[in-house]
């Protein structure tokens, strides 16, 4: 399923950005210098990661689909669609329900 | 989110391990060569735990192993016929058992094992400044990780702040992925000037390899030109989408410094992560001046509990070598108790409690010098959020300490500080110091689940026990 060289494209908020397989998403995205992961729910702030061990859950997306992953825990291995609630709003077309079958995502050692 | 659909399945095991980290793998693996049945639950999807965690392999490819020893004690596990189960998320306990959940396959887990080996680990600690929340200031564990698994640099001009040895080789890690080191700031001060040594407080003790490592460290960040600077905290981060501007001030205050920045990596040494091995009611005893609870276990990591056993950085922060050891250590007593022991193995304990004792009392006086700056907290401004998940500030919690409700449990229900997702895990110092910190205030609770667990799994557990149409099942 992981492409074994090159890339992967993830689309966040509607936007491509590029990784390598095997990373985190969380760095795929700070590599992307994305750093905006969520919305927080009292303040409406946008906020990134902090602590990278699954502790702190300030770096909850929704990918595929699926709401509340941890991107700091979920590698990297084939395209997703991950939305972050922080950019621009895009109309759920279908794309982001279910995703467990052929999801671009597994849980990063 | 939708629950399992079936009842809880039940597993037996003569020990469960919680946490697959060097204490945990080393506990694992003895106990089963010695054939007793063993189960070890982590929620990575990888043994390794924090220390030893493990690159993707489509990174491992590329880039090799960077922690081969790791990789090595992981494969003994997994081939010494332990039952390894990984993403699975231990949330809570019922007496004695395990309550876990499977996240892959979302369903509900009950452990039941005559021993417990806690290896939970420890978490950074964290404590609060203003703009601290901003996209960009993470911890330097989180920086460790994408240099080091990722091969990502947290930021193009990085500023490392905190206290503690580990800031280091952090520091190293991102030079190594092409990341501009602004400065290491030290809030005390355990080096001396006029090389890169660590040799002032110490030089007594004999523990050449490690000061070895850190006079590296040291020498490595002088060639490239990075400042380290000592009696330093940081006061404050400012910036936009992101953080670009960070002040430091000296420990006890004053002597501003600015750094450009497009990355802050901060964090004040390490705490033991003890809520699970609290919920399974071992004696603890806090720490008067950080608020740490502290284990009360043996070097074996036995506890006032029979059959616990508190094992690792959870037992005590001392390394990877010490936490090693720990974890033998406990799989000792455990296979002793259940098959004696010989004299050889007897000799064998003693040798290696006797190494776990000087790492121990090496690791006491790095603690000595490196001490967290906990006063930092009393000055805190009250608008700056203490509690990041529920975005309670620092004055909220004041006025309900000056109530005269100065109990970590008041703070809590009156503010909701301490009670996001993170339980506390990340605020924990500072809502303990801002509610009256003394020897004698009680620490956080532990309360289940100390993991965020869907409630289907959680409303399953009632459905669990005998009338489990599945039965157990034996490890």
């Amino acid at each position: 399923m992981a492409e074994r060289a090159g890339h992967v494209e993830i689309l966040v908020d509607g936007v491509p950005i590029s990784a390598r397989p095997g990373m985190s998403l969380a760095a795929a995205m700070i590599a992307a210098g994305r750093w905006h992961f969520r919305r927080h729910p009292v303040t409406g702030a946008a906020r990134g990661p902090l602590c990278g061990m699954g502790v702190c859950f300030e770096c909850e997306v929704r990918v595929d689909g699926r709401d509340a992953r941890r991107a700091c825990m979920v590698a990297v291995t084939g395209p997703v669609i991950v939305e972050t609630g922080t950019g621009p709003r895009r109309e759920p077309d279908g794309a982001g329900t279910g995703g467990s079958a052929g999801s671009g995502v597994e849980p990063a050692g | 989110m939708t629950g399992p659909a079936g009842g809880t399945a039940v597993l037996r095991a003569d020990v469960a391990v919680v946490g697959g980290g060097p204490a945990g793998m080393e506990a694992a693996l003895w106990c089963a060569r010695a054939g007793l049945a063993v189960v070890v639950l982590d929620e990575h999807e990888d043994l390794g735990g924090q220390y030893f965690r493990r690159r993707h392999p489509a990174i491992r490819a590329v880039h090799g192993d960077h922690r081969p020893e790791g990789t090595a004690l992981a494969e003994a596990v997994r081939a010494s016929g332990a039952r390894v189960l990984t993403r699975h998320v231990v949330w809570g306990v019922d007496g004695r058992a395990l309550l876990a959940h499977d996240e892959e396959g979302d369903r509900a887990l009950r452990v039941e094992a005559g021993h417990v080996v806690v290896a939970t680990g420890a978490y950074e600690r964290v404590l609060p400044f203003p703009g601290w929340e901003l996209p960009g200031v993470v911890t330097p564990g989180l920086a460790m990780h994408l240099a080091t698994m990722d091969r990502v640099a947290v930021g193009s001009r990085v500023l490392l702040a905190g206290s503690g040895p580990f800031l280091l080789p952090v520091a190293c890690a991102l030079l190594e992925v092409g990341a501009r080191v602004v400065a290491v700031v030290e809030a005390g001060r355990p080096y001396r000037p006029g090389g890169p040594g660590v040799r002032g407080g110490v030089e007594a003790l004999r523990h050449p390899a490690r000061l070895a490592e850190l006079g590296g460290y040291l020498a490595r960040l002088a060639r490239h030109r990075v400042p380290v600077l000592q009696d330093r905290v940081v006061a404050e981060a400012v910036g936009g989408a992101r953080v670009a501007r960070v002040r430091t001030v000296r420990t006890c205050g004053g002597g501003d410094r600015e750094f450009e920045v497009d990355a802050l990596a901060v964090g004040y040494g390490f705490r033991p992560a003890t809520e699970l091995v609290r919920l399974l009611g071992a004696r603890t005893v806090v720490d008067p001046r950080t608020g740490d609870v502290v284990i009360a276990a043996g070097d074996d990591g036995a506890t006032s509990v029979p059959g616990l056993y508190a094992v690792g950085e959870l037992a005590g922060v001392a390394g990877v070598h010490a936490a090693r050891l720990r974890g033998r250590l406990a799989a000792m007593s455990i296979t002793a108790a259940a098959a004696g022991e010989t004299r050889a193995d007897g000799r064998e304990r003693e040798r290696l409690r006797r190494r776990l004792r000087r790492l121990v009392a090496f690791a006491s006086l790095t603690g000595r010098l490196y001490p967290p700056p906990v006063e930092m907290v009393d000055t805190l401004p009250d608008e700056v959020h203490v509690c990041r998940c529920e975005a309670v500030p620092a004055g909220r919690v004041r006025a309900i300490a000056r109530t005269g409700l100065n109990d970590v449990h008041a703070v809590k229900g009156g503010s909701r500080a301490g009670m996001g997702l993170c339980q506390a895990r990340e605020c924990g110092t500072a809502l303990w110091r801002l509610a009256g910190a003394s020897g004698s205030t009680a620490p956080l609770p532990a309360r289940m689940p100390v993991r965020p667990v869907p409630t289907g799994v959680v409303a399953d557990m009632d459905r669990s026990g005998p009338a489990d149409p599945a039965g157990p099942e034996q490890v």
